[in-house]
């Protein structure tokens, strides 16, 4: 089954990217609100918006289901801001909103399966619009509150049934029939969604009308549109808003794309004059030698336009024209501008930054009589919401219908209004990001790859050997430097702050909270650091495993149990991360019961997973146990909410991603996983070095010396392990062609070379024949039929071509001297 | 696996399925052409340590590493050297994933009617009978197609 309309496909990647992101910040302001207990009228704002969103663009995509759910949240919200009704039960609101987000989150996975059904959400939005009413039962506003909720609804309705109560609404005004300018508009033959591209059209004229109507309307929802619009074209009905002439207008239709043709059909007067006596005046001043005064205006006018429309000012050319900073100071700056919630536009004004006061000079309350009948019954019962994309005044909600822009728009206004200078300078940095493809990095950085081995294969290109080539070498540098960087850019493309992997784990403990009865606090340390995001994206499960694990069986049962152990009776998880040494250490820490390591062993004995008598073990092997295959999960220990996989999936998921896990837990005092990551996946700095044939690469940050050994250096403990001494310390010898059963080119430790490696704070020296260099290699996963002989475990984490074509095979020194 | 292939990327032409006969011995093996990337000689097998002896070790194939199987190794036949008619071929399985075989030597490519293809005969006892997939009567000769699938796994 096709899962979208024909042309949609494309949209796909979008939509799913863009609502993830939306329902990711939902649960985060429900959180912060939960944690808050208090609804701020900002986050109402923000939820109802987000939803709207996501209403506008799953109807957009044809998920009706989605959209439909959207809409039911959103009106709740509707009703909860507008009526401000006392709120009996948070619990059962927050409940209802979660696990309606979850649904809808599981509906945006299911959508990325190959087959698509719709999941049926009536149940869902059963219980969403009964709460609704009862909230609109617990109005305290009586009479007129009633009277306004359904009129209210029906303004927030979803675009199809919108479209017709103020699409009649709009016709029956006196001005429209005479005023308006009609112009038909053909699309260009072939080129597919006509009635997209003319919602496009909408789009963008729709700043510059004060009315603006078209036909088919429907436009957005139905695709059938597109074969009446091929055939008798598009009909747009528009009167200009002051500022704008018709011409311009025309203009901005001719120039959208793939627009065909655009003829005026019936001329409609110019600006509307008599929309005049709806216009609110201002007059602005700014903070006393605040500067740029020209400039400030300017940021008024807009943040006045994010709000609403037809925005007039004077003097008019503060944009180009520095001397009006001075008019501006002598005289204040005048806005005019028409909206049907002056109020809220007179809070955009007042939260601008350095504007010190503002006079109201002229209202339309004055001549209520004039502005009333321009506007559509329902726009009167939303007067209140701070909401542009809410409006029902025939323009606005012709918008509202095309919910991105308005929505857009309407986050672009909130930082700048609420957040003065900083919110401004954010909403800069906001139109500088651009989302990309992963796969288009993914290419990138494998093309860079292939730049690094090249760049060896021709900078030591055997046909070089022995020529003096000054000149050469020092453009061979350049590359090298030049190629270093741009692989440095590519790798802090593909890096993003860890923070959001965390996030997520908020809701698993506020989930778990409820449904366990704990009192667990989560805490975030070093959220900000950064990983590459195709690790971030492997880390999501084996995180949210570990934390319910702790959730779970990490803290006690019984508050009674902790304060008997001195613990502060609310539990702590905290999730922390930071860089070491060229890895991500991430680590999950509870103050729970700990494990007991007896237990573990009683178990892995009962299990038959023990290697060697039960009395060998130690107690890092022990716990390192709950990680092995094999460990049963249904018992205390290891039982992991029903999720019905144990930690040894953890194990398997982190090291797909070079990463490791190991446990460290204090009976009764808590328990630590430790989870390290390579920062990026692929390209290492690695000392070559030789056994017999074979070379291998390792990492340069995990060496620290390299030397021929002297006899006077070498020691044999008493059961014949040879150590070396270096700087007064013994470390272990691993001679590398013992570890690997290979044939080597001498087995006389005083010919070959000694590497002395560390890394977590655990040293060896590495045997070898000799060192060949040092290289730039870029790191690649063994072939899917080794993965299977647990090769990794021996210390091989993967394999890399050199500039001559054959293959080094990476070492991972943490590996390879953990058994020594 | 289905005993006949009967899979999407399956060769049969009108007239039957293409294979790729090779020699390991003095015996005669096919495999099917769908799975056939390239044929190359031999070069320099980079050891990796600590894994099964049938795979030699991996090789760089235009930027991409690829695993190689001995087949007389994974068929329990004595090992001999590499002369200049061994010949690695390298196979593309669906998933994407490459591997290459070392064959003494390449015969032919036939095309075998549905009417030549015959099912291999249970018995698991023999070590190379479990990796043939069905038996081929092509011009009075008896030739065994080999289970590309079974060939790698472990």
């Amino acid at each position: 089954m096709a899962k979208f309309e024909a042309g949609m496909e494309a949209m796909a990647d979008m939509y799913v990217f863009e609502t993830t992101s939306l329902l990711e910040q939902l649960d985060q302001i429900l959180m912060k609100t939960e944690n808050e207990s208090s609804f701020a009228e900002e986050d109402i704002n923000e939820i109802f918006r987000t939803m709207h969103t996501i209403k506008g663009s799953s109807a957009m995509m044809g998920l009706e289901n989605m959209s439909k759910l959207a809409h039911a949240i959103e009106d709740m919200f509707y009703i909860i801001r507008e009526d401000h009704p006392v709120i009996s039960s948070m619990e059962t609101l927050y409940d209802i909103i979660f696990s309606a987000s979850d649904l809808l989150k599981a509906e945006i996975e299911n959508l990325q399966e190959d087959e698509y059904t719709p999941t049926d959400f009536t149940e869902q939005m059963t219980k969403i619009e009964d709460f609704a009413a009862v909230l609109k039962g617990a109005s305290p506003a009586d009479g007129a509150a009633a009277a306004e909720a359904p009129a209210a609804s029906s303004a927030a309705a979803p675009a199809p049934t919108a479209a017709a109560p103020t699409a009649p609404a709009a016709a029956a005004a006196p001005v429209s029939g005479s005023g308006l300018t009609t112009v038909k508009v053909f699309f260009e033959d072939d080129c597919k969604m006509e009635n997209l591209r003319a919602l496009l059209v909408i789009n963008r004229i729709s700043e510059s009308c004060a009315e603006l109507e078209y036909i088919p309307e429907d436009i957005e929802n139905n695709g059938d549109t597109a074969k009446t619009i091929i055939n008798d074209g598009f009909l747009v009905k528009f009167r200009p808003a002051p500022g704008s002439s018709t011409d311009g207008i025309m203009e901005t239709i001719r120039t959208t794309a793939n627009v065909k043709s655009c003829d005026i059909i019936e001329r409609g007067s110019e600006a509307a004059a008599s929309t005049a006596d709806a216009v609110t005046t201002v007059r602005v001043h700014f903070d006393d030698d605040c500067k740029m005064e020209n400039l400030r205006a300017l940021l008024v006018v807009n943040n006045v336009r994010d709000v609403c429309e037809n925005v007039t000012f004077e003097p008019a050319d503060i944009e180009d024209n520095a001397e009006t900073s001075r008019i501006i100071v002598e005289e204040g700056f005048v806005v005019r501008f028409k909206s049907d919630k002056p109020q809220m536009v007179l809070q955009v004004i007042e939260g601008t930054p350095s504007v010190k006061s503002y006079v109201v000079e002229e209202s339309p309350e004055q001549a209520p009589a004039a502005a009333a009948p321009k506007e559509a019954a329902p726009a009167q019962a939303s007067a209140q919401p701070s909401q542009a994309a809410t409006s029902a005044q025939p323009a606005p909600a012709k918008k509202a219908e095309s919910p991105k822009p308005a929505a857009k728009k309407a986050e672009a206004s909130k930082p700048a209004a609420d957040n003065g200078a900083a919110g401004a300078a954010k909403g800069g940095v906001k139109q500088s990001l651009i989302s990309v493809n992963l796969n288009k990095l993914d290419v990138l950085l494998d093309l860079v790859g292939e730049i690094v081995i090249t760049e060896a294969m021709v900078t030591s290109n055997p046909d070089l050997k022995g020529l003096k080539l000054d000149n050469f070498q020092k453009s061979a540098r350049q590359l090298r430097k030049l190629n270093s960087e741009l692989q440095d850019a590519v790798m802090s493309m593909r890096m993003v702050p860890i923070s959001g992997a965390f996030n997520k784990m908020t809701r698993i403990v506020r989930d778990m909270k409820v449904k366990l009865g704990k009192d667990v606090e989560l805490i975030f340390e070093g959220e900000d650091t950064e990983v590459d995001k195709s690790i971030i994206d492997q880390l999501n499960d084996p995180l949210m495993h570990m934390v319910r694990n702790s959730m779970d069986h990490g803290i006690e049962e019984n508050v009674e149990d902790r304060i008997a152990a001195g613990k502060s009776p609310k539990g702590k998880i905290t999730l922390s991360a930071y860089n070491a040494s060229g890895e991500v250490i991430i680590v999950i820490a509870d103050d729970g019961q700990g494990i007991d390591p007896e237990k573990v062993l009683a178990k892995a004995e009962r299990n038959g997973i023990l290697t060697k008598p039960s009395s060998e073990y130690s107690e890092k092997e022990i716990l390192n146990m709950i990680m092995l295959p094999g460990f049963s999960t249904n018992e205390q220990v290891t039982e992991y909410s029903g999720r019905g996989v144990g930690m040894d999936v953890v194990k398997k998921n982190i090291e797909k991603i070079g990463g490791s896990v190991s446990v460290d837990s204090k009976f009764g005092q808590g328990s630590n996983f430790v989870i390290k990551i390579p920062l990026s996946l692929s390209i290492v700095d690695g000392m070559e070095i030789s056994v017999g044939n074979s070379i291998f690469t390792i990492p340069i940050n995990s060496i620290r010396n390299s030397f021929k050994v002297q006899p006077n250096q070498l020691v044999k403990d008493t059961t014949g392990k040879e150590m070396v001494m270096v700087y007064g310390e013994c470390y272990p010898l691993i001679r590398l062609y013992q570890l690997y059963d290979l044939k080597p080119n001498t087995e006389n430790i005083f010919d070959g070379i000694v590497i002395l490696v560390e890394t977590d704070g655990k040293s060896a020296c590495i045997f070898a024949d000799e060192l060949i260099g040092e290289q730039q290699v870029v790191l690649k996963p063994f072939p899917a039929i080794l993965g299977n002989y647990n090769i990794k475990q021996y210390g091989m984490s993967g394999c890399s071509i050199l500039g001559d074509g054959s293959i080094t095979i990476i070492i991972d020194v943490s590996n390879v001297i953990s058994d020594f | 696996m289905a005993e006949n292939t009967t899979d999407s990327r399956s060769a049969y032409t009108a007239d039957g399925i293409e294979i790729l006969f090779f020699n390991i011995g003095e015996s005669i093996y096919g495999i099917e052409i769908k799975y056939v990337q390239e044929i190359i000689s031999v070069e320099q097998i980079t050891v990796v340590p600590k894994i099964p002896d049938y795979i030699k070790g991996v090789i760089n194939i235009r930027g991409k590493v690829v695993p190689i199987i001995s087949v007389r190794n994974r068929f329990g036949i004595e090992e001999i050297p590499y002369d200049d008619r061994t010949c690695i071929i390298v196979l593309e399985f669906e998933d994407g994933e490459q591997v290459g075989i070392i064959v003494d030597r390449v015969q032919e490519v036939l095309v075998a009617k549905p009417g030549d293809i015959s099912k291999a005969p249970d018995s698991k006892n023999v070590n190379a009978n479990r990796y043939i997939k069905s038996i081929i009567e092509i011009e009075g000769d008896i030739k065994l197609l080999l289970d590309c699938d079974k060939l790698i796994a472990d």
